[in-house]
Protein backbone atom coordinates (compact mmCIF):
# COMPACT_ATOMS: atom_id res chain seq x y z
CA UNK A 1 0.00 0.00 0.00
CA UNK A 2 1.28 3.50 -1.00
CA UNK A 3 2.19 5.38 2.17
CA UNK A 4 -0.16 8.99 2.89
CA UNK A 5 0.33 11.55 4.72
CA UNK A 6 -1.75 12.58 7.99
CA UNK A 7 -4.00 15.64 6.84
CA UNK A 8 -3.36 17.23 10.43
CA UNK A 9 -0.07 15.61 10.96
CA UNK A 10 3.56 17.07 11.65
CA UNK A 11 4.39 20.17 10.04
CA UNK A 12 6.09 19.81 6.74
CA UNK A 13 9.18 20.16 5.63
CA UNK A 14 10.75 23.21 4.38
CA UNK A 15 13.91 22.37 2.30
CA UNK A 16 16.46 24.99 2.49
CA UNK A 17 16.69 26.05 -1.02
CA UNK A 18 16.33 24.75 -4.43
CA UNK A 19 19.77 22.31 -4.66
CA UNK A 20 18.68 19.97 -1.72
CA UNK A 21 15.35 19.21 -3.67
CA UNK A 22 16.93 18.71 -6.35
CA UNK A 23 19.34 15.94 -4.91
CA UNK A 24 16.83 14.34 -3.06
CA UNK A 25 16.21 10.20 -4.40
CA UNK A 26 13.97 10.11 -7.14
CA UNK A 27 11.86 7.09 -5.11
CA UNK A 28 11.71 9.52 -2.14
CA UNK A 29 9.66 12.09 -4.78
CA UNK A 30 7.56 9.64 -6.64
CA UNK A 31 5.71 6.87 -5.06
CA UNK A 32 5.76 3.62 -6.15
CA UNK A 33 4.32 2.60 -9.49
CA UNK A 34 1.38 1.13 -8.81
CA UNK A 35 0.31 -2.56 -9.08
CA UNK A 36 -2.73 -4.67 -9.08
CA UNK A 37 -3.29 -8.52 -7.95
CA UNK A 38 -5.51 -10.39 -10.66
CA UNK A 39 -7.63 -13.29 -10.42
CA UNK A 40 -8.86 -15.11 -13.34
CA UNK A 41 -11.51 -16.92 -13.81
CA UNK A 42 -11.39 -20.88 -14.06
CA UNK A 43 -13.97 -23.80 -14.65
CA UNK A 44 -12.63 -25.60 -11.14
CA UNK A 45 -13.26 -23.33 -8.34
CA UNK A 46 -16.56 -23.17 -6.81
CA UNK A 47 -18.13 -19.74 -6.73
CA UNK A 48 -18.97 -19.64 -2.97
CA UNK A 49 -15.24 -20.61 -2.27
CA UNK A 50 -13.56 -17.62 -4.08
CA UNK A 51 -15.87 -15.50 -2.27
CA UNK A 52 -15.24 -16.94 0.83
CA UNK A 53 -11.10 -16.47 -0.35
CA UNK A 54 -11.52 -12.43 -0.86
CA UNK A 55 -13.48 -12.19 1.95
CA UNK A 56 -11.27 -14.31 4.09
CA UNK A 57 -7.96 -12.91 2.81
CA UNK A 58 -8.69 -9.55 1.87
CA UNK A 59 -11.59 -8.81 5.05
CA UNK A 60 -13.62 -7.43 2.08
CA UNK A 61 -17.34 -6.74 3.09
CA UNK A 62 -19.36 -10.04 2.07
CA UNK A 63 -21.14 -7.68 -0.43
CA UNK A 64 -18.01 -6.86 -2.12
CA UNK A 65 -16.33 -9.92 -1.97
CA UNK A 66 -19.73 -11.53 -4.24
CA UNK A 67 -18.94 -8.33 -6.65
CA UNK A 68 -15.34 -9.22 -7.14
CA UNK A 69 -16.53 -13.09 -7.80
CA UNK A 70 -19.31 -12.48 -9.93
CA UNK A 71 -17.02 -10.36 -12.37
CA UNK A 72 -14.35 -13.03 -12.45
CA UNK A 73 -17.24 -15.19 -12.97
CA UNK A 74 -18.66 -13.12 -15.74
CA UNK A 75 -15.78 -10.81 -16.70
CA UNK A 76 -12.94 -13.69 -16.64
CA UNK A 77 -11.13 -11.46 -14.83
CA UNK A 78 -11.25 -8.72 -11.76
CA UNK A 79 -8.86 -6.15 -10.38
CA UNK A 80 -9.20 -7.89 -6.48
CA UNK A 81 -6.05 -5.17 -4.80
CA UNK A 82 -4.01 -2.65 -5.64
CA UNK A 83 -0.49 -1.33 -4.37
CA UNK A 84 3.45 -1.68 -3.89
CA UNK A 85 4.71 -4.25 -6.14
CA UNK A 86 5.74 -6.02 -3.26
CA UNK A 87 2.41 -6.09 -1.91
CA UNK A 88 0.99 -7.36 -4.89
CA UNK A 89 3.51 -10.21 -4.64
CA UNK A 90 2.30 -11.15 -1.30
CA UNK A 91 -1.54 -11.22 -2.44
CA UNK A 92 -0.36 -12.59 -5.51
CA UNK A 93 1.47 -15.88 -3.59
CA UNK A 94 -1.63 -15.66 -0.90
CA UNK A 95 -3.97 -16.22 -4.45
CA UNK A 96 -2.00 -19.49 -5.49
CA UNK A 97 -2.19 -20.45 -1.67
CA UNK A 98 -5.67 -21.15 -1.78
CA UNK A 99 -5.72 -21.91 -5.35
CA UNK A 100 -6.57 -19.24 -7.66
CA UNK A 101 -5.16 -18.39 -10.80
CA UNK A 102 -4.09 -14.83 -10.00
CA UNK A 103 -1.20 -12.63 -12.05
CA UNK A 104 0.03 -9.24 -11.03
CA UNK A 105 0.58 -6.58 -13.53
CA UNK A 106 0.96 -2.93 -13.70
CA UNK A 107 -2.48 -1.02 -13.04
CA UNK A 108 -3.24 0.75 -16.25
CA UNK A 109 -3.20 4.50 -16.22
CA UNK B 1 -21.29 -38.16 2.45
CA UNK B 2 -23.89 -36.04 4.17
CA UNK B 3 -23.56 -32.04 3.70
CA UNK B 4 -21.20 -30.32 6.57
CA UNK B 5 -23.09 -28.85 9.21
CA UNK B 6 -21.91 -26.54 11.93
CA UNK B 7 -21.98 -27.44 15.61
CA UNK B 8 -20.67 -25.01 18.10
CA UNK B 9 -18.23 -23.69 15.87
CA UNK B 10 -16.84 -27.22 14.52
CA UNK B 11 -17.81 -28.50 11.09
CA UNK B 12 -19.01 -32.05 11.35
CA UNK B 13 -20.31 -34.33 8.81
CA UNK B 14 -19.83 -38.41 8.81
CA UNK B 15 -17.87 -39.66 5.88
CA UNK B 16 -17.62 -44.21 5.41
CA UNK B 17 -14.52 -45.70 5.42
CA UNK B 18 -14.28 -45.60 1.99
CA UNK B 19 -14.88 -42.29 1.95
CA UNK B 20 -11.66 -41.72 3.95
CA UNK B 21 -9.78 -43.87 2.35
CA UNK B 22 -10.18 -42.03 -0.94
CA UNK B 23 -9.87 -39.09 0.22
CA UNK B 24 -6.71 -39.87 2.45
CA UNK B 25 -5.45 -40.91 -1.15
CA UNK B 26 -5.89 -38.29 -2.73
CA UNK B 27 -4.66 -35.89 -0.37
CA UNK B 28 -1.17 -38.48 -0.70
CA UNK B 29 -1.50 -37.90 -4.19
CA UNK B 30 -1.35 -34.06 -4.32
CA UNK B 31 1.86 -33.93 -1.19
CA UNK B 32 3.74 -35.69 -3.42
CA UNK B 33 3.57 -34.25 -7.11
CA UNK B 34 4.22 -31.38 -4.47
CA UNK B 35 6.93 -32.76 -3.16
CA UNK B 36 8.18 -34.39 -6.02
CA UNK B 37 9.80 -32.08 -8.99
CA UNK B 38 11.84 -30.71 -6.28
CA UNK B 39 15.75 -30.63 -6.18
CA UNK B 40 16.91 -33.96 -5.11
CA UNK B 41 16.63 -34.13 -1.15
CA UNK B 42 13.36 -33.77 -1.39
CA UNK B 43 12.01 -37.41 -1.52
CA UNK B 44 8.04 -38.12 -1.69
CA UNK B 45 6.76 -38.94 1.26
CA UNK B 46 5.82 -42.44 2.01
CA UNK B 47 2.81 -44.24 3.49
CA UNK B 48 4.23 -43.60 6.69
CA UNK B 49 6.65 -40.57 6.22
CA UNK B 50 6.47 -37.51 8.26
CA UNK B 51 5.76 -35.00 5.95
CA UNK B 52 7.60 -32.41 7.93
CA UNK B 53 10.88 -34.30 7.65
CA UNK B 54 10.59 -34.08 3.96
CA UNK B 55 9.54 -30.53 4.30
CA UNK B 56 13.32 -29.86 7.04
CA UNK B 57 15.18 -32.00 3.91
CA UNK B 58 13.65 -29.49 1.36
CA UNK B 59 14.98 -26.65 3.31
CA UNK B 60 18.50 -27.67 3.25
CA UNK B 61 18.73 -27.89 -0.27
CA UNK B 62 19.88 -25.01 -2.03
CA UNK B 63 17.63 -22.56 -4.25
CA UNK B 64 18.26 -22.55 -7.71
CA UNK B 65 16.72 -21.60 -10.55
CA UNK B 66 13.21 -22.88 -10.17
CA UNK B 67 11.20 -23.48 -14.06
CA UNK B 68 7.89 -23.51 -15.14
CA UNK B 69 6.85 -27.39 -14.14
CA UNK B 70 6.44 -29.78 -16.74
CA UNK B 71 3.14 -31.25 -15.29
CA UNK B 72 0.16 -29.77 -16.03
CA UNK B 73 -1.24 -29.74 -12.29
CA UNK B 74 1.90 -28.11 -10.98
CA UNK B 75 1.72 -25.50 -13.86
CA UNK B 76 -2.19 -24.67 -12.79
CA UNK B 77 -1.25 -24.78 -9.08
CA UNK B 78 1.95 -22.42 -9.04
CA UNK B 79 1.28 -20.42 -12.41
CA UNK B 80 3.34 -17.58 -13.59
CA UNK B 81 2.82 -14.58 -11.57
CA UNK B 82 3.91 -12.30 -14.98
CA UNK B 83 2.08 -13.52 -17.79
CA UNK B 84 4.16 -11.20 -20.15
CA UNK B 85 7.13 -11.29 -18.19
CA UNK B 86 8.92 -14.38 -18.18
CA UNK B 87 12.45 -13.03 -16.12
CA UNK B 88 9.77 -11.66 -13.51
CA UNK B 89 8.04 -14.55 -13.41
CA UNK B 90 11.13 -16.95 -12.23
CA UNK B 91 12.43 -14.06 -9.97
CA UNK B 92 8.83 -14.43 -8.19
CA UNK B 93 9.48 -18.35 -8.48
CA UNK B 94 12.84 -18.55 -6.68
CA UNK B 95 11.33 -16.76 -4.17
CA UNK B 96 8.18 -18.20 -3.75
CA UNK B 97 7.37 -21.26 -4.74
CA UNK B 98 9.21 -23.44 -2.28
CA UNK B 99 7.11 -21.39 0.08
CA UNK B 100 3.86 -22.76 -1.46
CA UNK B 101 5.00 -25.97 -1.45
CA UNK B 102 5.44 -26.28 2.08
CA UNK B 103 2.57 -24.45 2.75
CA UNK B 104 0.71 -26.86 0.63
CA UNK B 105 2.20 -29.88 2.29
CA UNK B 106 1.36 -28.61 6.12
CA UNK B 107 -2.27 -27.96 4.77
CA UNK B 108 -2.09 -31.10 3.37
CA UNK B 109 -1.15 -32.87 7.05
CA UNK B 110 -3.97 -30.92 9.30
CA UNK B 111 -6.70 -32.42 6.41
CA UNK B 112 -4.77 -36.37 7.07
CA UNK B 113 -4.55 -36.02 11.13
CA UNK B 114 -8.26 -34.55 10.93
CA UNK B 115 -8.89 -37.90 8.59
CA UNK B 116 -6.80 -40.38 10.92
CA UNK B 117 -8.96 -38.94 13.77
CA UNK B 118 -12.18 -40.46 12.48
CA UNK B 119 -10.52 -43.67 12.63
CA UNK B 120 -11.63 -44.98 9.28
CA UNK B 121 -15.46 -43.00 9.29
CA UNK B 122 -16.26 -44.76 12.71
CA UNK B 123 -16.53 -41.29 14.26
CA UNK B 124 -17.48 -38.00 12.78
CA UNK B 125 -15.13 -35.83 10.74
CA UNK B 126 -14.78 -32.77 13.11
CA UNK B 127 -13.06 -29.92 11.63
CA UNK B 128 -11.66 -26.76 14.11
CA UNK B 129 -12.68 -23.56 12.88
CA UNK B 130 -8.75 -23.07 12.98
CA UNK B 131 -8.37 -26.17 10.26
CA UNK B 132 -11.33 -25.49 8.00
CA UNK B 133 -9.04 -23.25 5.62
CA UNK B 134 -6.38 -25.89 5.62
CA UNK B 135 -9.32 -27.93 4.43
CA UNK B 136 -10.52 -25.74 1.82
CA UNK B 137 -7.11 -25.26 0.48
CA UNK B 138 -6.57 -28.74 0.11
CA UNK B 139 -9.30 -29.85 -1.09
CA UNK B 140 -9.03 -27.07 -3.72
CA UNK B 141 -6.16 -28.64 -4.54
CA UNK B 142 -7.11 -31.90 -5.17
CA UNK B 143 -10.12 -31.20 -7.05
CA UNK B 144 -7.06 -28.70 -9.06
CA UNK B 145 -5.36 -32.28 -9.49
CA UNK B 146 -8.45 -34.31 -10.79
CA UNK B 147 -10.14 -31.14 -12.78
CA UNK B 148 -6.49 -31.13 -14.93
CA UNK B 149 -6.41 -35.27 -15.15
CA UNK B 150 -9.61 -35.22 -16.62
CA UNK B 151 -8.89 -32.37 -18.98
CA UNK B 152 -11.22 -30.33 -17.50
CA UNK B 153 -10.06 -26.57 -18.99
CA UNK B 154 -13.29 -24.73 -19.60
CA UNK B 155 -16.84 -24.54 -19.34
CA UNK B 156 -17.09 -26.64 -21.90
CA UNK B 157 -15.11 -29.44 -21.00
CA UNK B 158 -16.31 -29.37 -17.42
CA UNK B 159 -19.75 -30.15 -19.24
CA UNK B 160 -18.86 -32.49 -21.55
CA UNK B 161 -17.84 -34.60 -18.87
CA UNK B 162 -20.96 -34.33 -16.57
CA UNK B 163 -22.81 -35.86 -19.95
CA UNK B 164 -20.30 -39.07 -19.80
CA UNK B 165 -21.63 -42.13 -20.38
CA UNK B 166 -21.59 -44.50 -17.65
CA UNK B 167 -19.67 -46.95 -18.90
CA UNK B 168 -16.83 -44.57 -20.14
CA UNK B 169 -13.43 -45.08 -18.18
CA UNK B 170 -13.48 -41.67 -16.93
CA UNK B 171 -16.85 -41.95 -15.41
CA UNK B 172 -15.44 -43.02 -11.74
CA UNK B 173 -13.27 -40.01 -11.61
CA UNK B 174 -15.61 -37.72 -12.41
CA UNK B 175 -17.69 -39.07 -9.65
CA UNK B 176 -15.08 -38.43 -7.61
CA UNK B 177 -14.56 -34.70 -8.93
CA UNK B 178 -18.05 -34.08 -8.09
CA UNK B 179 -17.98 -35.88 -5.05
CA UNK B 180 -15.03 -33.33 -3.68
CA UNK B 181 -16.90 -30.33 -5.33
CA UNK B 182 -20.18 -31.16 -3.04
CA UNK B 183 -17.96 -31.71 0.22
CA UNK B 184 -16.23 -28.10 -0.41
CA UNK B 185 -19.24 -26.85 -1.23
CA UNK B 186 -21.22 -27.48 1.64
CA UNK B 187 -18.60 -26.97 3.84
CA UNK B 188 -18.11 -23.60 2.48
CA UNK B 189 -21.93 -23.29 3.31
CA UNK B 190 -21.85 -24.17 6.82
CA UNK B 191 -18.92 -21.34 8.11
Amino acid sequence: MMESVSETGAPSVTPAGGTAVAERPLEQVVPDVPWVTIVWDDPVNLMSYVAHVFSTYFHYPKAKSERLMMQVHNEGKAIVSSGSREAMERDVTAMHEYGLWATLDKAEE
Amino acid sequence: MKKFSRRRGVLTTALSAYEVELLTSLVRQVVELVSDGEPEGFAPPGEDADPFEALAKDLAVDPDDPEVPDDPVLRRMFPNAYPHDADASSDFRRFTERGLRTKKVADATVVLDDLAATDHGSSDLKVVPEHVDAWLRTLTGVRLAVATRLGITDAESADHLSQLDEQDPRSYMVSVYDWLGFAQETMVGAL
